[in-house]
């Protein structure tokens, strides 16, 4: 017990890496599993990518955890196949994130963090966007099954069926609102709502946390400046999620779960919102402890724990280390490599428009192709940032105190 | 015969005599040439107008009197503070951390200069800490840690002349980056 | 039984209950139609739905339970207005007083986990309608009011976290209203604001930026607190309704609950 706790908690104060780095290989699988077949080319990936990780985990004792639980994740997943979206098989995973749920919480240090009010929203979320994205894929699972045997969607065997409103959709209305009511009432008098102690504008609490579903934006402001991550990043989301209609112009899937006709779409969102936008807030709400710093879910949160951090700038390493001089005084000069590269990030669409994605190219047409890569890049910008700090501790790509201008 | 006009007669001669309309018109009718201009300045004065508006309601919202606490306050003597210690005294009250070392007395403002939350004094690390984001700065206020962009900031701080008290005064800041530590209001020397 | 049955046609048959009630018990299909256009709040429906519109494993039911629930804060927040003082001086110890004193001291819970679980269900909505697809033409238009929506729910729920002015809240909005200061050209540490400057005098500073309008001065004080008053209980919810309105009258124009085309 105590072993599989230290391994639980090494786990997850490395996990934010470890799903970034390997979500883009995970929806490759998620492709795979709907379909049913797990065991293809992406299984040598996947297994490559594994012996990677204890081999070098050798060394350090968190990648070693990974790849373990890497090898788990895959065994479990190749055996499971198509039946993961069986009702029953379902029905036992289900099971079994709540019986693990209900044994942590017989920890005391886990029990202190999921207990606090402000925290049990969060956990409610967590089963609920498990639940509703099994049902959306296997939803999808199905309805992809049947168009692959040449007949129509599940929902359109239905869609000429027209029902009165009165009495099946008001009385479908008025249930939903009694238990709805009842749920409230019930859950009101049972928790009492957070409210702390008085505000006091000289002490921060410590951690200090910003409201739950805000936490995916705090913690990417521990790597980007306030101006990319609190103003620029989350415009940018809004304008994104406002013009997927206008971006994804595939007509399949329209009024009905699928995935296989919609692979991108879907793949896309659902990394968006699973994993940069709710696991964030769940790293944020259960991994952060005093000071900011990562804790596993059965840690002790000691405001002392000490992380020894020093961030370099991009401009420290290029000038400093790798050519063994000191720091330009000019800004322009001295930054000029990190403005290259962020240019050069930049001018990937154009570049990717010309050979190797010149299919989405034509079947986009410019405007949607380069609004969507665009959108798609600032996206990444957050993974690609948040390894970057994790690997090498870096602070800034580009660096101009000068004008408040840092990437 | 002078011209009657009845209930039912709805049709002057000159219909609009005297009004705005009939003026254009004794100026010559709109042409298919002027329109356009007319138009246009129609448009940009209904612009100017909402534009106008907007600006006064959008300056509603910056007050012109503030309701702030003081700035300025008086710190005790120099003999108060020990030598090489962070004093935490006035963090309660002013935000104002009072760092005292062999030379000089400078006041920190105790506002993390990433999100504004305030920072914790980790005696045993000899550093700053903040609990928001985890920024992390040295005795001094140079940040070396976590997201913050620059070092905390050093309020005024000078010697009454009256009576030799420390006086800070939170309203006048010194920003490192711009290279104002060395500005002589900015530390005393001791 | 029969007495009762004829006590029920007494009532049904009455001039009162007929003025009201135009239609009688829908038990045809004729006054089931009528009974649905006959109605205000009824004919946000359409007089038939589709099958799988009705279907709760297709639906989840999320968008009528946000929209239950924004009637729940509706409710439950014109209550705490009855007890809550928007000023430093009272805005805390009015919380405790609403918990411990008021009868019936569940409203303030209730407003409060209300509103946790509205923003759940407004994301849930959002994961639903894209799982369907239902974003895709004809109903665009309506997914942006949607993607409006959401933010002003989170807006919402944001500036009614700052009203109980304990730890957690005014933190929460320090660290949230500090970021409005790095707006680039608007806040006084934002990106190209130090360039806008009228000889040497810079013109974006502490005293008139983004975040200054934003908490009503340089620090999150009094003013700060009535602001986020105002937006909380009357500006942004009159807005949200506003759009609502569209968004529902656009679900029906739009060809009701998507379904496949």
């Amino acid at each position: 017990m105590t072993f599989l706790k230290d391994f639980i908690n090494t786990l997850s104060a490395a996990s934010t890496s470890f799903l970034l780095l390997t979500s883009v290989f995970a929806f490759v699988v998620f492709f795979n599993l709907l379909e049913g077949k797990i065991r293809s080319k992406v299984g040598a990936i996947f297994i490559a990518f594994g012996t990677l990780f204890v081999v070098v985990g050798f060394a350090v004792r968190p990648l070693l955890y990974l790849g373990i639980a890497y090898f788990v994740i895959l065994f479990m997943l190749s055996n499971l196949g198509g039946r993961l979206w069986d009702k029953r098989v379902g029905l036992r995973l289900l099971i079994g994130a709540l019986a693990a749920f209900g044994l942590s919480m017989l920890d005391p240090n886990f029990f202190l963090i999921a207990a606090k009010p402000d925290n049990v929203p969060i956990g409610a979320m967590i089963f609920l966007l498990g639940i509703f994205t099994w049902i959306a894929l296997r939803k999808a699972y199905l309805n992809d099954r049947q168009l692959a045997a040449g007949g129509i969607p599940w929902e359109k065997t239905e869609s000429d069926e027209k029902l009165f409103t009165w009495p099946d959709l008001v009385y479908t209305e008025m249930l939903c609102m009694i238990l709805l009511t009842i749920v409230m009432i019930v859950w009101s008098i049972a928790l009492r709502a957070p409210l702390e102690e008085a505000a006091n504008p000289t002490s921060s609490p410590n951690p200090a946390k910003a409201p739950w579903y805000f936490l995916g934006l705090q913690e990417m402001l521990v790597y980007f400046d306030p101006w990319l991550a609190g103003v620029v990043l989350p415009t940018l989301i809004i304008v994104g999620l406002m013009a997927i209609p206008y971006i994804d112009t595939n007509p399949k899937g329209n009024g009905y779960y699928s995935f296989r006709e919609r692979k991108w779409e879907i793949g896309v969102f659902l990394y968006g919102f699973l994993v940069l936008w709710s696991f964030l807030i769940i790293t944020g709400t259960f991994l952060r402890g005093p000071n900011w710093n990562f804790f596993g879910p059965f840690e002790y949160w000691d405001p002392n724990k000490l992380v020894p951090l020093v961030n370099v700038d991009l401009s420290e390493i290029i000038w400093v280390k790798l050519l063994g001089m000191p720091l330009p005084k000019l800004w322009i000069l001295r930054e000029s490599f990190g403005i290259l590269l962020v240019l050069a990030y930049l001018s990937l669409p154009p570049l990717l428009a010309a050979k190797p994605f010149r299919r989405f190219y034509l079947k986009m047409g410019g405007p949607r192709y380069y609004v969507g890569s665009f959108l798609f890049l600032f996206m990444m910008a957050l993974p690609i940032k948040m390894v970057l700090r994790w690997l090498f501790n870096l602070k800034y790509i580009v660096h101009i105190q000068e004008i408040f201008f840092n990437i | 015969m002078a011209e009657e006009i009845t209930p039912f007669q709805v049709a002057p001669k000159t219909p609009l005599a005297g009004s705005a309309a009939a003026d254009i018109r004794d100026q010559g009718e709109i042409t298919r040439r002027s329109f356009p201009l007319v138009l246009t300045t129609a448009w940009v004065a209904l612009a100017a107008a909402l534009g106008g508006l907007a600006s006064i309601l959008g300056r509603f919202m910056f007050p012109n009197v503030l309701f702030e606490p003081v700035q300025k306050f008086k710190a005790g003597f120099l003999n108060d503070y020990t030598v090489g210690a962070v004093d935490e005294r006035w963090k309660e009250k002013y935000g104002i951390w009072l760092v005292r070392n062999e030379k000089v007395m400078y006041a920190l403002i105790a506002v993390c200069t990433h999100l504004g939350c305030t920072p914790n004094w980790l005696e045993s690390q000899n550093k700053f800490k903040c609990p928001c984001h985890g920024s992390g700065y040295y005795r001094t206020g140079v940040n070396f840690e976590g997201p913050a962009p620059r070092p905390l900031e050093r309020a005024k701080i000078f010697l009454d002349p009256a009576d030799g008290q420390i006086v800070v005064d939170k309203s006048v800041q010194f920003h490192q980056e711009r290279g104002e530590w060395t500005n002589p209001d900015s530390f005393i020397k001791t | 039984m029969a007495n009762l049955k004829s006590v029920q046609e007494g009532i049904v048959n009455s001039q009162i209950w007929k003025s009201v009630f135009r239609v009688g018990i829908p038990n045809t299909n004729r006054k089931r139609v009528l009974a649905v256009l006959g109605s205000l709040i009824l004919h946000l429906h359409p007089v038939k739905v589709r099958r799988s519109g009705v279907r709760m494993s297709y639906t989840w039911c999320m968008g009528g339970t946000s929209f239950f629930l924004f009637l729940v804060e509706t409710v439950t927040g014109l209550l705490l207005m009855f007890y809550y003082r928007p000023t430093i001086e009272y805005a805390f110890t009015d919380i405790l007083d609403l918990r411990e004193q008021a009868p019936f001291g569940i409203m303030r819970e209730m407003h409060r986990w209300g509103a946790h679980a509205m923003v759940i269900a407004v994301w849930l909505h959002m994961f639903r309608v894209f799982m369907t697809g239902s974003y895709k033409p004809p109903r665009e238009f309506n997914w942006n009011i949607g993607v409006i929506l959401l933010v002003l729910t989170l807006l919402l729920s944001f500036t009614g976290y700052l009203l109980p002015w304990d730890q957690l809240a005014i933190w929460a909005i320090t660290v949230g209203s500090n970021m409005a200061r790095a707006t680039p050209g608007a806040g006084n540490e934002g990106p190209m604001s130090g360039l806008i400057k009228l000889g040497d005098i810079r013109l974006i500073h502490a005293g008139d930026d983004a975040r200054f309008a934003l908490i009503g001065g340089r620090s999150i004080g009094p003013s700060t607190l009535l602001r986020f008053y105002v937006l909380h209980c009357m500006v942004i919810p009159l807005a949200a309704g506003f759009l609502m309105a569209i968004h529902f009258w656009r679900v029906r124009k739009d060809g009701g609950i998507s379904g496949p085309l």
